[in-house]
Parts: C-alpha cells; sequence; structure tokens
C-alpha cells in the first residue's frame, strides 16, 4: 500500500539552478490542483482549494483557459432566475455597482438577451494535443487521457485488479516511463517510434521534464499556464496524486507525487510532437505558443464569463437578501435561560441536522439543541475490531490524536469476536481468489452461480444487501450490538493506543469549551454524530460526516461520551471550572441522516429509575424523525406513494437507487450563533449551524478556532457543491449510471476517460430543476466586528476566503438581525436591509477587545 | 389444437413487452408512469408464462403451435425444455432489471424511452428462444442486435456509445449473414423451416452414417454466428465497452442476449453432430476466448471492464463445452453464469464497501511448493472419489471427465490457498467444505440439467481423436495458467511477467486495432471546449472558426 507509507523519497535534491527554477515552475502549477479523496472516504473539498488567494472573477477566467472550466452556470439559468423574481432588479443593480459596470440593470439585460452566445463553450490555450487533433482529425486528446488513465488506474490501484500490471513500489514517474516502454498501444494508433523516444528520456522525473521542454520549445518562466493546462487535462488522477501529496506534507513527508504526474504529462507531449513530425503541427504548435507569453492572456479570451459572473454576483445578492428577511422576520426570541432544559442534544453542524433539530424542539420545547462540528474535537484514530489499521475520523485538515481501538467489554466475547471476524475475511479472501481467477472462475460458476438467482430478488426487494455493510462485516448480531471503544492505555503493533487520563480531561475541557457548553448541564446530553444509510451507492461515505474524514460520526461520539462520562474526568474537570452534575448522563447517539432515526448506544447508562426519561426521550426522536422525514420528503419524487416514512425508508435500502437523500444540497448559509437566534427560522436544511456565544468566550478563541476550521470546511462543503453545480464535467462525476468503479478509489463514467471527481449530477439536480442552486456559502457570525478582524488579520488563508469573493462573510447584531457586511480588507457595510442605525451593535470598546485578545 | 393454442398462448409474453414498447411511444421522457405501469404488468405476465410452460413442457415434452406462415417458412412456437429454461431465465432476469430500472434512471430526460427499449429487447430475445422455425429464429436473432443497437447508443453523443455500437454493428452484420446463408442452406436441404422437421431428418441422416457437405457448411457458419453473437475473441471489443449505457443494460445484455451464440448452438445441437469441423472450431476459439479472457479480466482495473472480460470467459467456456458436445453442461453453465452476471453488474456499486471491508488482517501466502502440491492432491483425491460415486465411465464420457479435470483447478486453488497461507488450520477446513460442496453441487446439478435436457439433445459421442488431442492440449493450458497463478507470489516479481501484465491489461492490443478499423479515433469528442492560438502579434485575438467547428 503505497499511500499509506509517508514518502520520504526526494528527486529534489543536487538539481541545477536552471532545475531548481522548473521544480518551482512545476510546484507552484501543481499547487492548483486540489485533492480528491478515494470514496472509502469521500470528503468534501473545495476545487478551487489553490486559489483562495486569488479574485473569484479572476480564477474563472484562468481555469477557463487552463481547462474550458466553467465557473458559472449557462446565462439562461440566470435570466431564468430573472423572470421568476428570484433575482430582483435591484439584486442585479447592486451586482452591477459591485463590480464598477455602470451600465443599467434593465440595458444589461436586454444587451445579454440579444447576444446571447449559441454555444458557451470556453476558449483555452492549446496543448500538443489539441493542435494534432485539429491537424489530423483524430482526437488525440481522449488517447492520451485513456492511457494515461489505464496506466494510473494500475499504479494507484487500491484492490480492483487481482494481477496488477503496474509497479506501484516504484516511484510514479519510472513506473510510468517503464509501462510505457513495453505498452504497444501508441504505436498501433500511429505514433512512430513512440517507445524509443520514451525510452531516451532520462529517469530522474525532473531532469525528463526539463528536456520534454526543450522539445517543445517553452522556456520554463513562460510554461505557467500550460503546465495548468496540462494537469486540468487530466484533472482527476492529477487531484488524486495531490491528495497523496497532501496526507504525506500533512504528516511531515514530502510533496511530489503531482510532480512526477506533471512531468508524465510533459513528455507524453513531447514524445506526441516527434512522432508526428509533421511541420503544420509543428508550424500550428509554434504559433500556439506564442499565446503563453503573453502574460493574462486568458482575461481576454471569454468575454462572455464577466457577464455571467456579473449575474452570478446578483443570484448570490438575492439569496443574501432572502437570509436577511428571514432573520429579520423572525420575532424576537425571548432568552430561554431561566429555564434550565431537561435534556440537551449537541448534533453535528451538517445542514441535515438543521431539520431534525427544529423538529425536536418543536416536538418537546424542554429538550435543547447544539450544533458543533461532528467528531466533537475528539481526533481519533479508529480502529475497528480485527482491523489491521486504523481510519482517520477527523476533519481532513486535521491530524490524527489518539489512536482508538473497538472492543467488546467482555474479554472472552471479544477474543471470540476478534478470531471470528480474521477467519471471515480469510474466508472470504479464499473464495474471491477462487470465484475470480483465470479458469477457477469456470468452476465457480456452474455449481455456485444459481445461487444468485434468489439472490437478485431479495436484493430487488431490499430484503438483503448486496454485500454485507462493512461495519458489520464478519460479526455477529449480537457482538455487533455490544460494540463499544476502549480508552484503555495500551500498545497495539507499533502504536500507542487509548488515552491516559489527564488527556482526557484535557480533551474533555477544550471540546466543552469550544461547544459554549461549560455549565447548566441537562439531565441527560445526547451527543449525536451523523452516518447515512445507503446502497450499492459508490459515493456513500459522502453522505457519512465530513468531520470525522468520511465516515459515520459513532465512533467519535462513543469515545466523547465515554470521557464525559467518566467520573475521574469530571473530578479534574472541576479543577477547571466546569462542574458536570453527577445526574448528568451523556448519551452517545447516531443521526441516520438518510432515515432521520437516532440510535442511542449507552442506553445501559441511564439507571433504571431514570427510565422514564429515557422513553419520552426516545419516544421525541421518533416523533421528531417522523416529522423531519415528512418534510424531507418534499424534496422528494414520491410517485404517487403518500407515506414519506415507507418512502424515504424504501429509498436507503434500494439497490438501484442513485438519490438516497439529498446530502448537504442546498447548502448556502452558515450560523454562528446561540441557538434561540435561529429557532424560530425554518432554514429548509440549508443553512449550517455553530452554537457560539461570544460573550462566554472571553479570549475569543473559540471564535478563532470557528473561522480557522469549521467555517473553512463549511466553505470547502459549500464550493464542492458549487464547482459539481457549475461545472459537472471537471468538478462533478457526472452521470451514476454510467459509473464505473476504477482502481478501487474512484469512479469513471464509461468506459475510459479520466477519473471523475467531485458529486455525481444525481445529487444535485432531480430531473427536473437543481436541487443545489450554485449559491456561495454566505457565513453570519454573531460577535464584534473587531474581533472577527483581528482573526482575519491573523490567518491570512482565512481572510484570503472572505476578501477574494468565495465566502460571504456577515455579522449578526445583538438583536438578531444581519446587520454588517464584509466588504473585505477588514472593512464593513451596513446591510442594505439591515436595521436602522440607532440599534445597530454596540462594539464593544477596542481596548477591551484588545486586552480579551492578547 | 390445444397444443397449438397453448404454444401460441405464450406469446402473450413478449406481445406485453411489446405493448409496453408501444406506451412508451407516447411517454418517452422524464417520470413516465405508464410505461412503469405497462413494464411491471409485463414482468408479471412474463414470471406467470414462464412458470406455465414449466407445467406444460413437464407433462407433454415437447408443444409446438401450427405455422402461420407460406412454404413451410413464417411463426411457429417451439416449447421444449430448452426454450422453457431460456423463456423462465429470461423472465426471471428481466423481472430484476426492469424494475431496477424504475428507480435508477428516475430524473432521467429520457427514461420512458430506457424503458421502452429494454422490453423490446427483452420481447426480440424471448421470441428468439421460442422460435420454431428458421424464419422467426432469423428474424428475431436480427432483431435483438437492433433493439441492442438502440440501448447502446441510449446516449448518442458520447463518443464511446458511437464506437461500441459501430463494433457491435459490424460484428452483428456478419453474424446475420452467417446465420442467413446457414438458414438458406438448411431450408433448401430439407425443403422445410421447421426445426422439429430438420432434426428428424437430421437423425436420419445421421444415422444413415453419410457425410453431408451440406450440413458441414451449415454447421460451420452456424458456429461462426455464435461466436460472433457471443463477442468471442477477436470480436470482443464492443462488449467491454457498454458501459457507455446505463448498467441495466449491461446487466440484460451479458445475463441475457450474449447467451444466444450458445443457445444457437444447443438448439441445433443435432447439426452440430452431424459436423466434423464445427465442434473443433467451437473447441478452439471457445477454449482461447475463455483463457484469453479469463486472464484478462485479472489484470482490469475498472469493474464493469473487468465484469466484461469475465462474460466473454464464461460464453467461451460455455461455447467449448458445446464443443465437447457436453449441451447440458453448456446449458447449466450459461444459465447459472447469467444470473451471476445480472447480479454483479446491477450490485457493481458495491466494490467499494466490499474494499472496505477487506480492511480486516489478511492471511498471507507462504509461496511453498510443497504446500500447493498437497493442495491440488487433495482436489484430485476429492474428484477421484466422486468421479466413482457417480459412476463416471472414462471411455464413453470422456468428455464430461474434462470439464470435470477444470472442476479439479478450481478446487486446487481453494486447497493450495488455504494450505499454502498462514491462516489457522480452520481456514483448511473451511476451504475443504468449500470444495466439498462445490464439487457436489457441480455433480448434482450437471445430472439434473442432463435430466431435464436430454430430450431434446443428441446423445453423448465420444469424441473423436482430433477433439481428444484438442482437448487435451486445451487442459493442459488451463491448468498451466491455474499453476501459473498459485505461484504468482514468487513470479511477481520478474519483469517478464510484469510485462505480460501490461500486454494483457491491453487485451493483447485486440481492440485497439479494432478501434482503428471502425475509425473511432475519428469521432469527435462531445466537448465544447474550443481552443485558441495566437494569431498575428498585438492584434486582437480572434478564435480560429476551423477549431469551433471541429469540437462544437
Amino acid at each position: 500500500m503505497i499511500q499509506n507509507k509517508v514518502s520520504k523519497q526526494n528527486f529534489f535534491e543536487n538539481l541545477d539552478t536552471k532545475q531548481v527554477e522548473l521544480v518551482n515552475a512545476l510546484r507552484e502549477a501543481c499547487e492548483k490542483v486540489a485533492p480528491v479523496w478515494s470514496l472509502e472516504n469521500f470528503v468534501a473539498v473545495n476545487p478551487y482549494l489553490g486559489f483562495s488567494s486569488k479574485n473569484f472573477d479572476d480564477v474563472a477566467q484562468e481555469l477557463a483557459a487552463a481547462g474550458g472550466i466553467q465557473m458559472t452556470l449557462p446565462t439562461q439559468f440566470y435570466l431564468q432566475k430573472l423572470r421568476e423574481g428570484v433575482i430582483e432588479k435591484q439584486d442585479l443593480t447592486n451586482a452591477l455597482s459591485e463590480k464598477g459596470n455602470k451600465t443599467e440593470a434593465s440595458l444589461f439585460i436586454k444587451n445579454t438577451e440579444k447576444d446571447l452566445p449559441s454555444n458557451d463553450g470556453l476558449e483555452t490555450i492549446a496543448t500538443v494535443a489539441d493542435i494534432a487533433t485539429e491537424a489530423t482529425k483524430k482526437d488525440w486528446n481522449r488517447f492520451v487521457t485513456t492511457r494515461i488513465s489505464q496506466w494510473a488506474a494500475s499504479y494507484f490501484d487500491k484492490g480492483q485488479a487481482i494481477w496488477t500490471a503496474a509497479n506501484q513500489q516504484e516511484g510514479l514517474f519510472l513506473a510510468w516511463k517503464y509501462e510505457v516502454q513495453v505498452d504497444r498501444s501508441s504505436e498501433l494508433m500511429g505514433l512512430k517510434d513512440f517507445r524509443k523516444r520514451v525510452k531516451k528520456f532520462p529517469d530522474h522525473p525532473v531532469k525528463a521534464a526539463e528536456i520534454a521542454l526543450q522539445k517543445l520549445g517553452i522556456p520554463i518562466e513562460d510554461a505557467s499556464l500550460y503546465f495548468h493546462r496540462l494537469l486540468r487535462r487530466e484533472g482527476g488522477w492529477s487531484a488524486y496524486a495531490a491528495r497523496l501529496d497532501w496526507e504525506n506534507k500533512l504528516y511531515g513527508g514530502v510533496d511530489g507525487k503531482l510532480i512526477e504526474f506533471l512531468a508524465v504529462l510533459i513528455c507524453w507531449e513531447a514524445c506526441l510532437l516527434e512522432s508526428f513530425d509533421n511541420p503544420v503541427i509543428d508550424h500550428r504548435w509554434n504559433k500556439a505558443k506564442e499565446l503563453f507569453t503573453q502574460r493574462g492572456c486568458y482575461r481576454k479570451l471569454n468575454q462572455q464569463l464577466a457577464t455571467n459572473l456579473i449575474f452570478q454576483e446578483a443570484f448570490d445578492l438575492a439569496t443574501q437578501r432572502k437570509i436577511f428577511e428571514k432573520f429579520q422576520q423572525a420575532e424576537a426570541p425571548e432568552r430561554a435561560e431561566s429555564l434550565q432544559a431537561e435534556v440537551q442534544a449537541i448534533f453535528c453542524i451538517d445542514v441535515r441536522s438543521e431539520v431534525f433539530r427544529r423538529k425536536l424542539e418543536m416536538v418537546e420545547s424542554s429538550i435543547e439543541t447544539f450544533g458543533f462540528a461532528g467528531f466533537f474535537a475528539f481526533p481519533i484514530k479508529y480502529i475497528p475490531i480485527g482491523y489491521e489499521e486504523g481510519e482517520a475520523q477527523c476533519p481532513v485538515l486535521l491530524k490524527t490524536g489518539p489512536v482508538i481501538m473497538e472492543q467488546v467489554a467482555d474479554p472472552s466475547q471479544f477474543r471470540q469476536a476478534l478470531e471470528g471476524r480474521v477467519l471471515n475475511s480469510q474466508v472470504q479472501q479464499l473464495w474471491k481468489s477462487f470465484k475470480s481467477s483465470a479458469v477457477t472462475c469456470f468452476s465457480f460458476v456452474s455449481p455456485v452461480g444459481l445461487s444468485y438467482l434468489p439472490k437478485i430478488f431479495t436484493d430487488s426487494f431490499g430484503w438483503t444487501r448486496p454485500v454485507p455493510h462493512p461495519h458489520e462485516v464478519g460479526l455477529s448480531k449480537s457482538v455487533y450490538e455490544k460494540r463499544d471503544v476502549s480508552l484503555t492505555f495500551d500498545r497495539y503493533k507499533d502504536e500507542t493506543v487509548g488515552i491516559p487520563l489527564n488527556q482526557q480531561i484535557q480533551m474533555a475541557k477544550n471540546a466543552l469549551t469550544a461547544m459554549s457548553l461549560k455549565d447548566s448541564f441537562g439531565r441527560l446530553v445526547l451527543v449525536v454524530g451523523h452516518g447515512s444509510t445507503t446502497v450499492n451507492n459508490p459515493h456513500a461515505t459522502g453522505y457519512d460526516c465530513g468531520a470525522c474524514g468520511g465516515h459515520s460520526g459513532e465512533s467519535n461520539a462513543r469515545v466523547a461520551v465515554a470521557i464525559l462520562n467518566n467520573s475521574d474526568v469530571r473530578a479534574g474537570l472541576l479543577l477547571e471550572n466546569i462542574t458536570i452534575p453527577t445526574h448528568t448522563i451523556f448519551l452517545a447517539c447516531l443521526h441516520d441522516t438518510t432515515t432521520d432515526e437516532v440510535k442511542i448506544y449507552n442506553e445501559l447508562d441511564v439507571p433504571t429509575e431514570r427510565n422514564e426519561e429515557l422513553i419520552s426521550l426516545k419516544n421525541s426522536l421518533k416523533l421528531a424523525g417522523h416529522y423531519a422525514r415528512t418534510e424531507r420528503s418534499m424534496r422528494m419524487e414520491s410517485e404517487g406513494n403518500s407515506n414519506a416514512d415507507k418512502m424515504i425508508m424504501g429509498r436507503s435500502k434500494d439497490w438501484s437507487q442513485t438519490r438516497p437523500e439529498w446530502g448537504l444540497a442546498g447548502c448556502s448559509a452558515f450560523v454562528v450563533a446561540p441557538r434561540h437566534r435561529t429557532k424560530g427560522i425554518d432554514l429548509g436544511g440549508k443553512s449550517f449551524l455553530h452554537s457560539y456565544d461570544w460573550k462566554k468566550d472571553l479570549d475569543f478563541s473559540v471564535l478563532e478556532l470557528i473561522m480557522t476550521a469549521p467555517m473553512v470546511v463549511t466553505s470547502w462543503i459549500n464550493l464542492q457543491y458549487y464547482g459539481s453545480t457549475v461545472d459537472n464535467k471537471n468538478f462533478g462525476s457526472g452521470n451514476k449510471t454510467l459509473h464505473n468503479v476504477t482502481a478501487g478509489l474512484g469512479v469513471l463514467e464509461g468506459y475510459a476517460g479520466d477519473l471523475r471527481v467531485g458529486l455525481p449530477f444525481q445529487a444535485i439536480h432531480d430531473g427536473e430543476k437543481y436541487q443545489h442552486e450554485p449559491q456561495k456559502l454566505h457565513v453570519i457570525i454573531e460577535a464584534p466586528m473587531r474581533a472577527m478582524n483581528i482573526i482575519l488579520k491573523k490567518h491570512p488563508a482565512v481572510k484570503d476566503l472572505c476578501d477574494n469573493g468565495w465566502i460571504y462573510l456577515l455579522a449578526m447584531d445583538e438583536e438578531g438581525k444581519v446587520s454588517h457586511r464584509y466588504l473585505g480588507d477588514l472593512s464593513w457595510e451596513k446591510t442594505r436591509r439591515g436595521v436602522s442605525d440607532n440599534l445597530r451593535t454596540k462594539d464593544p470598546n477596542p481596548l477591551e477587545l484588545g486586552v480579551r485578545l492578547k | 389444437m390445444t397444443q397449438h393454442y397453448l404454444a401460441l398462448l405464450v406469446l402473450l409474453s413478449p406481445a406485453f413487452f411489446v405493448i409496453t414498447a408501444i406506451v412508451s411511444w407516447f411517454q418517452p421522457g422524464i417520470r413516465p408512469s405508464e410505461v412503469k405501469k405497462a413494464a411491471t404488468v409485463a414482468t408479471y405476465i412474463s414470471l406467470a408464462i414462464a412458470a406455465f410452460c414449466g407445467f406444460f413442457v413437464s407433462k407433454y415434452g415437447l408443444l409446438q403451435s401450427d405455422l402461420i406462415g407460406l412454404s413451410e417458412l413464417g411463426v411457429s412456437v417451439r416449447l421444449d425444455s430448452l426454450s422453457g429454461i431460456m423463456l423462465a431465465m429470461i423472465a426471471l432476469i428481466s423481472f430484476v432489471v426492469l424494475r431496477f430500472s424504475m428507480n435508477y434512471l428516475d430524473g432521467d430526460g429520457k427514461h420512458g424511452a430506457f424503458i421502452g427499449r429494454l422490453a423490446a429487447t427483452i420481447a426480440a430475445v424471448q421470441l428468439l428462444v421460442l422460435s420454431g422455425n428458421l424464419a422467426m429464429l432469423f428474424v428475431s436473432w436480427v432483431l435483438t442486435s437492433i433493439s441492442l443497437n438502440r440501448l447502446l447508443v441510449f446516449y448518442k453523443t458520447r463518443p464511446g456509445a458511437i464506437i461500441a455500437a459501430r463494433k457491435k454493428f459490424i460484428v452483428a452484420r456478419i453474424g446475420d449473414t452467417c446465420l442467413l446463408a446457414a438458414f438458406t442452406l438448411l431450408y433448401f436441404q430439407f425443403g422445410t423451416g421447421d426445426l422439429e422437421k430438420i432434426f428428424i431428418d437430421t437423425k436420419v441422416l445421421l444415422e444413415s452414417g453419410e457425410a453431408n457437405w451440406v450440413l458441414e457448411a451449415v454447421a460451420l457458419l452456424l458456429v461462426s454466428a455464435a461466436l460472433l453473437k457471443s463477442a468471442q475473441f477477436p470480436f470482443h471489443g464492443w462488449l467491454i465497452e457498454v458501459m457507455e449505457t446505463p448498467t441495466p443494460v449491461s446487466a440484460l445484455l451479458h445475463a441475457g442476449l450474449l447467451n444466444a451464440g450458445p443457445f444457437l448452438i444447443v438448439r441445433m445441437a443435432y447439426i452440430m453432430e452431424a459436423s466434423v469441423y464445427a465442434p473443433i472450431l467451437l473447441l478452439v476459439l471457445g477454449g482461447f476466448t475463455a483463457l484469453f479472457a479469463s486472464i484478462v479480466y485479472m489484470t482490469q482495473t475498472s469493474i464493469k471492464t473487468a465484469l466484461g472480460y469475465s462474460s466473454v470467459a464464461h460464453m467461451g467456456f460455455s461455447l467449448m463445452v458445446c464443443g465437447l458436445g457436453l449441451y447440458p453442461a453448456a446449458m447449466l453453465h450459461l444459465v447459472a453464469h447469467s444470473f451471476y452476471k445480472a447480479h454483479a453488474f446491477l450490485s457493481s456499486g458495491s466494490v467499494i464497501e466490499v474494499i472496505r471491508a477487506s480492511k480486516v488482517t489478511a492471511s498471507k501466502r507462504i509461496g511453498s511448493p510443497v504446500r500447493i502440491l498437497i493442495g491440488i492432491a487433495l482436489a484430485l483425491g476429492l474428484y477421484c472419489c466422486l468421479v466413482i460415486i457417480w459412476g463416471i465411465d472414462p471411455e464413453r464420457e470422456l468428455a464430461l471427465l474434462a470439464v470435470g479435470a477444470i472442476l479439479v483447478m478450481g478446487l486446487s486453488k481453494l486447497f493450495s490457498t488455504a494450505i499454502d497461507s498462514d491462516g489457522s488450520f480452520k481456514l483448511i477446513l473451511w476451504a475443504s467444505l468449500l470444495s466439498i460442496l462445490v464439487a457436489l453441487s457441480f455433480f448434482t446439478l450437471e445430472s439434473l440439467f442432463h435430466v431435464l435436457l436430454s430430450s431434446q439433445l443428441p446423445e453423448l459421442q465420444s469424441l473423436t481423436f482430433p477433439e481428444t488431442i484438442l482437448i487435451a492440449i486445451i487442459l493442459v493450458a488451463f491448468a498451466a495458467s491455474v499453476f501459473l497463478q498459485l505461484l504468482t507470489p514468487v513470479l511477481s516479481v520478474s519483469t517478464a511477467y510484469r510485462a505480460l501484465a501490461i500486454h494483457l491489461r491491453n487485451g493483447l492490443y485486440v481492440n485497439t486495432l479494432f478501434d482503428r478499423l471502425v475509425r473511432a479515433p475519428y469521432l469527435p469528442s462531445s466537448d465544447r471546449r474550443r481552443i485558441s492560438v495566437a494569431p498575428t502579434r498585438k492584434r486582437k485575438l480572434v478564435h480560429d472558426e476551423r477549431f469551433a467547428n471541429q469540437s462544437s
């Protein structure tokens, strides 16, 4: 498994100055490619990750030129929204003035409608493959992509092929070079002496790239856009290589995988040019290259984009206006401080929690809910029973903390479970090798094939799953129910596992502080992680908890609860001025976002005399689930099935379902405020909610944490949906019915082509309309603007996101209204429809703030 | 007369699928509620009729409707155990595939058309297996290709889909020509298009012992048609590319349509028996394809492509078994493969879950030749025991022994992998248990199919000398490949082995050549991107019209 090792291999040493310059140019291009996670834990990534330091509009132009990538929907979409009145003329006027365009709104619309382009295709700079395609009328881009994709799938394969052809132990470039010298495909397609030409390149990727660039006749200083163009053509595998680099860097290794991959792409181009040896192609190539040297040439290529970007801005402003109105119309809530809630429930900030929380509070008003990142500030590495390696159960921005083993409390039962699972896996391994090896597969099919007849029927009716759920594989039902986490400090293989007591206390303190929950604990406190239930869905983990690294949040909730229920930990917390009453019991729960059921894991921790509390809680959860399903079913095609519960449950078990749930589609806002600010507002399951009380946050360290972690992550999710919506071809994974899982880590759309990144089209569109419309994230924070300014100043990466139009930052005032809008460069303006002057936020004394922020 | 009407009643099954297809003309688009209803009714009726057929076939053995047509050519339904099994299999698979398509394609702008085209294809396949007359058989044979073609280009802007359809078109037309030639010869030889009459006359001819060049030619043409229909080497290219169209099509195709090849051979078994060279052709090409495709399968990195190769291999195997004259065994393989492959395609989205679940501590191979040999010996031992218990006559049923030998190879894989690993003793017990189950089930099912089909098929003949030599060669090749796989832990480091893997992953480049043949590279992408080159310096950029035309 190459992926799991931190790469220390370094080919950046002993290079001459020219080569160092080349490495820098290669790296600069590579940093523009956002990583993609494999489908095993498919977390959301901002596809524009490498661009936050640049302005949104400029990036749109650059991506258009480098990859024909769209960053807005076609003009017609926005014109339609104007006709429907979703975008009002005032929104467009505002957008125009913000972009410094002096055209009057109606004239702008008229002009746009007049010369609507027949084709929204974008213009890109050319590669050799493009030129050759034009000259020979053969699609060389498709050919090159297929060749590279086939090899990359073999090289990065995580267990799909039984016989791996590529040399995975070798470095990426060398493995490719070896492969291409064997592979006859290119020559059979008419590329003369292709193998010989590849052979002549040095084994060192940087040196090879240097020579290839010479052959292509591109000076290093002009190559930046060209490199970017090449990476975009193989955007999927580039992103996968970028992900390996990401993990290497996170754990202290060096990057280089993507640089090697880029070297491969450059060498391909050079060999292509040489193999053709065609004066027409050479001539056209030389012409094409002239464009590379014109700095910022891409700004002039796609004029229509500027219009679309203005419309997009207007569309965002329209969304913002509606959010303002929601808060504006909300009745001033009374703070329920006087009444201590009996039950408190901490949910993930995920937009899907919003619906359930609203319904739960409606069902039982004595329940207070909180929003917090679904790993509950316990960034663990989790080793399920019998697993060789653990899984990172934390946001991908973070390194994992303690390693936690799954266990069954009873030691003899645990040993049995462990042995059973290992044996089961070995038998499966054996069976697979019999079933899928050459020749032996014939002796499998005749005797065993008929057993699939009952299976296709039971699978078809949803009575069985096509394959057992990965969590349940090899465990008996009773063992599965009894699973628990072990916090005991110990050693397993060459790792230390468990958490020592003082660290437990520290983690508990940090978590409770970050949740703004340090006093007034209820009698029952639910820690609710979330996961999804889908069948036969390659993108299943995409519906799981992103804060848990694309896994179910079950184990994080279990760990949090095990620590918080520990009396020694509570004793330790007393010294930190956090008093958890003895009657407070934390309950680890899992919210199934597909079915809206909530399962409680440690019911047994509730003493029998408090059984009634538990029963009433369970009833409330059940009822809330029913109401949540009813609300969510409005967004789904019911096909005459009037029973929402049945329809939604059916979807979670249907192996032919491409839309088991809407996931985070529609996400467009992130509210950071105490729950009572949003309690009366129906945010439609489209808003992330983070509980935060700035008055309790003395040094604004919690605010700093929120703005640097959850805010960034929510913008990643939002931009993933944005990218998949505006350009599903490049930043989405296309049609689910064509998905062809490749290399055990991603999908192809159909037979060949590049690895696909992002969300399937079915995840954002229901066939008639977009379920996710392209809206950038509106972050509303109830906190003093100065405090936010100081944090922005301290974290340039976060400031970039807000300054360059990737997210809209908004401030909420004491009345719970959205009062100010961040303009960039640490300045704010009053919202146009905001509150009148006398009601505006009383900014705390700047001096006082300075003290608080140290 | 009752027979006639009973047999005609069966046509209700394809009729309802045809009705579904017709309904889809009126509702081809998104959320086609009426088409869905029609399809559901058709699948249930089809299941009922399949059950009904089972009952009457077991009662009468053979039911045939009178001919509706002219000069002994036309429509007549033939119901016997062979068409009964095929009809039931198609009914079952259609039920699942259509049910799957209802939700899977939800929201697609051509959902109605998709279901309609599936239904039309199913109707064509059902007509094919029910044919009692050459004319009907030929027409439905062609109809299956035509209706399939409409499914292959369901997303007609995808270059990959067009390329696959082009390849299939060429292969299918050559196949159709072969079949037409074969049927014409048959018609003129026997003066009738009625299958039953042809079979009876053939039997008479066979008993007379005269060599008949017409039947020889017919058999060779039929074999060619079957090889082409079932995507045998080197015409397999289109099949491994059909994932350019939604998954249910792959399921139906691999589990239903592809079977037409071996079905044709089994249907025409009497004519095969009259031929010397046709079985040899089947053995050579079927055997080679089986070996080639099942090895290439292992090297594929994408699930659906791998499954495509696997189907090619299994079709090859079925045809090879037909070549041995073991028609019941071929049918068993065909039917078993259909259900297996339908499930494999429909559940291909679950492969990530399989990989997620495979992180449990695995057993490692030791790579000890002695242990591997012990495994092989155990497998042989088990096989011999069962051969003796079943009382197989090695001289007369040499062909059956040969197929059994392939079973031994599978069992050795089970035993050797278990024994040659660091797993526990329990693992070996499991391997033994599984082996016994597999072997028992093989012999039981084989006997069952033999009993079911014997009335419709010629007696098993002893192999001719060239056939014996051929099968020996094939078995040695098969065994060698299994043995090499067992040695993989030792071999995988060698450069030659790696190079071989690369060539194999590319399917020995056959498809690349086929691509050139159908001018695949000339098909423009549906990409809307245009490229720019600098015109003359310092002038406003004008985009080149020729480029735009090319990529639009």
